[in-house]
């Protein structure tokens, strides 16, 4: 019986740490704030929030997804090949089979927008499905098996594509801000905050989130305490694999475009999300909360660095030292010393 | 026995298809070929030229593709299309030459990823008795490769400057903020246009100001993201340089997004389908663009000619230059420049 006694103690130890970690990334974020705008006096605007809002809304339904994989011991490599080849079938779709194409604009690009966006989360599960069976029917690792996904994701988003961006209908004004003088909110990120939101509280607060942890902690003792870990590895991945899949629409709503070359290196954007947000690559720890300030704090560092003039090649090496430093704080904590 | 049955239909329709093909060239050949050599040994010699390309997701070698298979068909040789799916690196390169060489094909198109690390393919391709043609970039000792064949990124560069000065309706004695969206900082073509853009700039517009520059890393998000950043930075900004077609699609996207159209002027590069579509829109004020297929095309027409009849080319060098599409441009010419998507 111990064996399900302690994820449980676990979890519990983990919320406590997770709070102390949430106000960590919160002051980080606010000194990140101070230091850019110091450097560069237009960075405090709503209009720089929402620059920041907008690239956080792909990511963020990313690295949402990368969470739950993460936490429950495994690895999303794919994520990324799903955002780009979700992105082009909707796309693809939307276009040469509905036929609307760039003209189709404002209300009129509703219609054909529902349809895209469903097939792009439809094309994201089916990914998300794939990397489920790799893992629990062929006993593939994670590792591996979405990287073989990856592969065939991107490849397929070029072949599909043509290696171009197919143009087709949109309304712009859903990831425009809101109101550009006090509301940096876009519709479509104000989705995307809904969305994740309930993705964290299925995660926090359903037994199906329990479920997770207690895979990626121990997974031996989870099956034991008779939890089917197949099946539920299989619900993670296929959740990932969709939200992959409505970061896709997101990204092609941003761009009025399927584009197959917008997934290159994102999953890498989402796992550096996770991991600052506090979550631990060997599964069992990490929080919806901290994935959210991880990955706003990675774009602030973005849009920061382009505000403030500092040469691009930097961005790379702030996020670096941010992972580093974020990993470090988790392994120097007195909690996890002992393990 | 059902799976022998799958495995000989599939067998019988490839070589129906492969025969078909094959039927095909042979009569290509007779009606293109015959006539002029008259020569029937060198119409029954099937010639294979290699094609070797940088990175297959890049739509400019898509356009390319397509170049080189129409003229392969229409020569009448059997054509080898290789290259990385994604990397556009000598690391990627290398081996896949290697593997096409072994294949000993009489020709080789090879669009080299890096002018000193390629140089030792093209030796090994000559002394295995295979020419070579280098495409779009070159090695740098071209002693042993029959033509280069390229577009000229800096003339590219200077007309992009051209479009935008036109654009603001430049004035001498006023002042004015452009920048440059790139994909990285060390592409040759990035660069070579950028210089073209910089020294056009700085020879007849001395009033225009080059603010800043941004990556995308083949990412259009990340280029919209750059421009929607200059954009809060720079509220008064006149022009954008989008360099590639990457960074043209995101800066278009920026401008539609922040409502922009019109007021800041967008020059880009590559003529994608769906950035065609938006000079008829208004949204680029013009876009140029380059003829990767007739890059192609020339580059195996030469191999050709000089494997079946010996004629060297006339230049070693060629230059396609790169043509400027604006709302002027005859839909003719649109449709011609476009990289066609199959």
């Amino acid at each position: 019986m111990s064996s399900s006694q302690q994820p449980n103690l676990r979890l519990e130890r983990f919320k406590a740490v997770a709070g102390n970690q949430n106000s960590i990334l919160l002051s980080v974020l606010i000194a990140l704030a101070i230091v850019f705008t110091l450097a560069e006096p237009k960075f405090f605007s709503v209009a720089t929030a929402g620059n920041i809002l907008t690239d956080w809304g792909s990511i963020v339904l990313l690295a949402a997804g990368q969470t739950l994989v993460i936490i429950s011991g495994g690895i999303d490599l794919s994520v990324g090949g799903t955002l780009a080849i979700s992105g082009v079938t909707s796309a693809w779709v939307m276009s040469t089979v509905l036929g609307f194409d760039i003209t189709t604009s404002g209300s009129d690009a509703y219609p054909p927008l529902l349809v895209g966006g469903l097939v792009a989360i439809g094309t994201g599960l089916l990914v998300g499905l794939i990397n489920a069976i790799l893992i629990t029917k062929l006993r593939i690792v994670p590792f591996v098996a979405t990287l073989s996904t990856m592969g065939a994701t991107l490849g397929f988003a070029i072949i599909i594509s043509n290696g171009m961006p197919i143009g087709g209908p949109n309304d712009f004004s859903l990831i425009s801000p809101i109101n550009p003088t006090w509301m940096p909110l876009s519709w479509a990120v104000i989705g995307v905050i809904i969305v994740v939101t309930a993705v964290g509280l299925f995660l926090h607060k359903s037994r199906f989130g329990l479920h997770t942890y207690a895979i990626g902690s121990n997974s031996f003792a989870a099956r034991a305490a008779g939890i089917n870990v197949e099946r539920h590895l299989t619900k993670v991945y296929a959740l990932a694999g969709a939200l992959a899949g409505l970061a896709g629409f997101y990204v092609y709503l941003r761009l009025g475009a399927g584009s197959p070359s917008s997934g290159v290196m994102r999953e890498l954007d989402a796992i550096a999300a996770v991991v600052i947000g506090g979550a631990s690559l060997m599964g069992g720890i990490g929080r919806m909360m901290g994935t959210i300030i991880g990955a706003l704090i990675l774009f602030t560092v973005q849009s920061g660095l382009i505000m403030a003039g500092v040469a691009p090649d930097w961005k790379k090496v702030v996020v670096a030292v941010l992972i580093a430093a974020a990993v470090a704080a988790q392994t120097l904590r007195p909690q996890n010393r002992a393990r | 026995m059902k799976k022998n049955y799958f495995k000989k239909a599939v067998a019988l329709a490839g070589a129906a298809a492969f025969a078909i093909g094959l039927a095909g060239c042979a009569a290509e050949e007779e009606a293109v070929v015959a006539p002029t050599t008259g020569d029937t040994a060198v119409v029954a010699e099937d010639l294979t030229i290699a094609f070797v390309m940088g990175a297959e997701s890049d739509p400019f070698f898509q356009a390319m593709k397509l170049g080189a298979e129409e003229e392969a068909a229409a020569q009448g040789v059997t054509l080898i299309w290789q290259g990385d799916p994604s990397n556009y690196s000598p690391e990627t390169q290398i081996p896949i030459v290697d593997a096409v060489l072994a294949q000993q094909p009489d020709g080789l198109v090879l669009i080299p990823t890096d002018p000193t690390a390629l140089q030792a393919s093209v030796a090994k391709a000559v002394a295995a008795g295979i020419a070579v043609a280098n495409v779009d970039t070159r090695v740098g000792d071209l002693s042993d490769v029959l033509t280069f064949i390229t577009g000229d990124n800096e003339d590219g560069g200077a007309k992009a400057a051209e479009a935008i000065a036109n654009a603001i309706g430049y004035t001498d004695g006023e002042t004015y903020e452009v920048v440059i969206g790139l994909t990285s900082a060390t592409a040759t073509t990035n660069v070579a246009r950028k210089e073209g853009f910089e020294s056009t700039i700085a020879a007849n517009y001395p009033g225009i100001n080059i603010v800043d520059v941004a990556y995308s890393e083949s990412n259009p998000e990340k280029a919209a993201t750059n421009v929607n950043n200059w954009l809060t930075k720079y509220p008064d900004l006149d022009g954008i340089f989008a360099i590639d077609g990457t960074n043209a699609s995101g800066a278009a996207a920026a401008l539609e997004s922040k409502g922009l159209v019109g007021q800041v002027a967008l020059v880009g590069y590559d003529a994608y389908p769906d950035n065609v579509a938006k000079i008829e829109a208004g949204i680029f004020t013009a876009l140029i663009a380059q003829d990767p297929a007739a890059e192609a095309r020339l580059a195996i027409q030469t191999l050709v000619d000089y494997l079946r009849n010996g004629t060297a080319p006339a230049n070693a060098e060629v230059v396609i230059p790169n043509v400027t599409l604006d709302a002027n441009t005859s839909a003719a010419d649109l449709v011609k420049y476009t990289y066609v998507a199959n």
